[in-house]
């Protein structure tokens, strides 16, 4: 192949929303935010360690110099790798140009695979979402898609995770209501890695909590966040920002705050043990100003968080973005719409966990029909972000010549070679009218219902593959929970 | 001259929070009927306001806008009305359950209840059983509001209104819930009178339950 000194080489399709002078302006926003202003934290430990370690701690307010952010950002881990629960598998790299979709955790209620109507996440539906997950080709990790609301009160978090990573290999993120239950979700993620020593070597899973818009860190999510960062847990640590109500209605003004909040974490993380992994972002949308709605289908979500993922790969963070959901009610055309566009600007932008593929109604119904369809969204925006590849093979000028005017390509062994890398779709109907109609006129909704329920019944998942042992240690650390909130209570 | 309750009105729809507060004061001084400025200027503002929000003209920070006018109007006529026995939209206690920091829905749903013409005493967030009890002995409003965001902090509205009963004083008042997570069997479930879906309904549904 012919040698190329200084040649560019576009391997993925180029997206950029801020210019250089843009990214710093919003920075210097987000510098001068904390230092000025700083966040409230509740809680006494943190502020403690904050105060020791650079920052102005004064009541609940702690303000965060400029150099306390940068040496915090300074000593963020270039990557991070997460394996599969049995440790045969690197799953995820937490590094830039990474992208893993996945669905979101904790609505309310679930879309019933049965009768296709909203009813109380109940706990089988974890395992349900976990085995389907598992099966799709482009979903990169797991979330649940809901609360259980049938098991002892304040413990869904736990019985959640228990049931997920035995029915799924990928990553999980989890979440949980206090530090305790975060205690419990990292004792079974080291039965299931083994022991640990395997699971610090190997962490499977990656920890969510929220901190409160505006500028606010809770008891519970700085905590937890404490917690992960002493036991070296990856974690996210993303605020839900309601453009217009919690923060400014312009997009840089938001994307300072949501920002300036996460910071808080990431500097707590990184003062208690240098280059544990901290991934901040979250949602990022605006108030619905006539029906008071936190849309997951408005188009500032999309833009938004292709803007906040270019920051934080500004400052060197990884990003957790969101798409793939919607604010209808059903499975409709809105929601394909919706979903369709917040994927591909999440896909272009190269965030690297993108949630809430799955959240239907504004993230109050989980809905794992629509993770279904966006699985396949996902695999077509997959494909354009791949962009074109150019080399003397791709440009294959000897074939054209060969093949000449007026023949055809289906013979050639090029063709042979490369018509496998054309995207297959799953769900899109590419039938003649004839065979559509001979097929019972199947619409996108009989399909997308077909194939999950398909995955449902008759997919082999890797919970027969869980040692006894390993189950056993998981029901001692349930029964241990239980008596820990009888007690409690 | 007298003061012109039409333009009061146009002005409370317009938000001007300033010289709705003005004219009220003016109109007072003038020896008007407390019930002629409420019903004729401020309420037909708010009338209108809540006519153009329902028909997707008006955006909620405008409405707000409106309501703090109305607000600040309120404030005036509230103890003239008051001694002259005229009926009015009462009070309203309101705030976030115990282990429960978020605070923009409860306030939204205070400052609709404020453009109603209620008489809002906003408690705040993070708040124990015991606060709302006191609160509800102290301002004796017709409303309690209760707000929770959390899956986890839910139940703790379930627990308000056990406190209440135990205070023997549930039958005093009406008690309305709401948050995102809240559903409205979980409303009817922990005993809760009115179920607020979001911050505008929920103030049509308490003036129905009030008015019945």
């Amino acid at each position: 192949m012919t040698f190329r000194t200084n040649y560019t080489v576009n391997k993925t399709t180029r997206f950029r929303l801020l210019s250089e002078d843009q990214k710093a302006r919003i920075f210097r926003g987000v510098i001068k935010t904390l230092n000025d202003t700083g966040a409230n934290v509740h809680h006494e430990e943190v502020r403690d360690i904050l105060g020791k370690n650079g920052c102005k701690v004064d009541g609940k307010r702690v303000r965060i110099p400029p150099e306390v952010v940068l040496d915090a950002l300074a000593s963020l881990p270039p990557t991070t790798t997460l394996y599969s629960w049995d440790g045969d598998e690197e799953m995820c790299y937490v590094e830039p140009g990474r992208s893993y979709f996945g669905p979101g955790p904790t609505p309310p209620n679930f879309n019933d695979p049965d009768t296709l109507e909203r009813r109380p996440y109940l706990r089988k539906d974890a395992t349900t979402v976990a085995r389907v997950c598992d099966a799709l080709p482009n979903i990169g990790y797991v979330q649940s898609l809901g609360s259980i609301s049938d098991v002892t009160n304040g413990l869904a978090d736990v019985y959640e995770f228990a049931d997920m990573i035995q029915n799924t290999r990928k990553i999980i993120m989890n979440w949980a209501f206090s530090v305790e239950n975060l205690a419990d979700e990292h004792r079974i993620g080291i039965v299931m890695a083994g022991g640990e020593e395997a699971f610090s070597r190997r962490p499977n899973f990656i920890h969510y909590s929220e901190p409160i818009s505006p500028l606010t860190s809770d008891f519970d999510a700085i905590g937890k966040c404490l917690y992960c960062a002493k036991h070296r847990i990856p974690q996210v640590y993303t605020p839900c920002c309601i453009g217009g109500a919690t923060v400014p209605a312009t997009h840089a003004g938001q994307i300072i705050v949501a920002m300036s909040e996460s910071m808080v974490g990431v500097v707590l993380s990184q003062i208690v043990n240098p280059g544990t992994c901290i991934i901040i972002g979250g949602v990022q949308s605006i108030l619905d100003m006539r029906r008071t709605i936190y849309s997951y289908g408005a188009p500032e979500l999309g833009i938004m968080s292709a803007a906040f993922t270019e920051m934080l790969n500004y400052v060197g963070l990884p990003m957790y973005s969101t798409s793939g959901c919607t604010d209808t009610k059903k499975m409709e055309l809105q929601s394909g719409i919706e979903a369709a566009f917040s994927i591909h600007m999440a896909m272009l932008s190269g965030a690297n966990f993108v949630h809430d593929n799955g959240y239907t109604e504004s993230g109050i119904t989980g809905d794992i029909f629509q993770t279904v369809m966006d699985d396949e969204i996902i695999g077509m925006s997959r494909l354009i972000g791949g962009g074109v590849e150019v080399n003397e093979e791709t440009l294959a000028v000897e074939e054209i010549c060969n093949v000449g005017p007026g023949g055809h390509y289906l013979y050639e062994d090029h063709t042979m070679k490369w018509f496998r890398h054309h995207w297959q779709p799953t769900l899109m109907d590419r039938n003649s009218y004839e065979d559509w109609d001979a097929q019972g006129r199947l619409t996108m909704k009989d399909r997308i219902v077909n194939k999950t329920r398909d995955i449902i019944e008759n997919y082999e998942g890797p919970a027969s593959r869980v040692p006894e042992e390993a189950r056993k240690d998981l029901q001692k650390i349930l029964d241990a929970a239980e008596d820990r909130v009888r007690s409690q209570s | 001259m007298a003061v012109d309750l039409g333009q009061m009105a146009e002005l409370l729809i317009a938000g001007k929070v300033d010289e709705v507060e003005k004219m009220t004061g003016q109109a007072i001084e003038e020896g008007m009927d407390p019930s002629d400025i409420l019903q004729k200027g401020l309420i037909a503002g708010m009338d209108v306001v809540g006519q153009r929000f329902k028909a997707c003209d008006m955006f909620i920070p405008e409405v707000l806008r409106s309501a703090k006018a109305m607000g600040a109007g309120m404030k005036q006529l509230r103890p003239m009305l008051v001694a002259s026995g005229a009926k009015m939209a009462g009070t309203m206690v309101i705030g976030t359950v115990k282990g429960d920091l978020h605070d923009i829905g409860k306030n939204l749903v205070g400052m609709m209840f404020e453009g109603a013409g209620f008489q809002v005493v906003n408690l705040g967030i993070d708040l124990e059983s015991q606060v709302f009890v006191d609160a509800v002995k102290e301002h004796k409003p017709e409303l309690l509001g209760m707000s929770a965001l959390l899956t986890t902090t839910m139940p703790k509205m379930g627990e308000v209104i056990n406190a209440l009963k135990e205070a023997g004083i549930r039958d005093q008042v009406k008690v309305m819930v709401g948050g995102a997570p809240v559903t409205e069997e979980f409303a009817k479930e922990i005993g809760a009178d009115i179920y607020g879906a979001n911050a505008a309904s929920s103030v049509d549904k308490a003036k129905a339950v009030l008015n019945a």
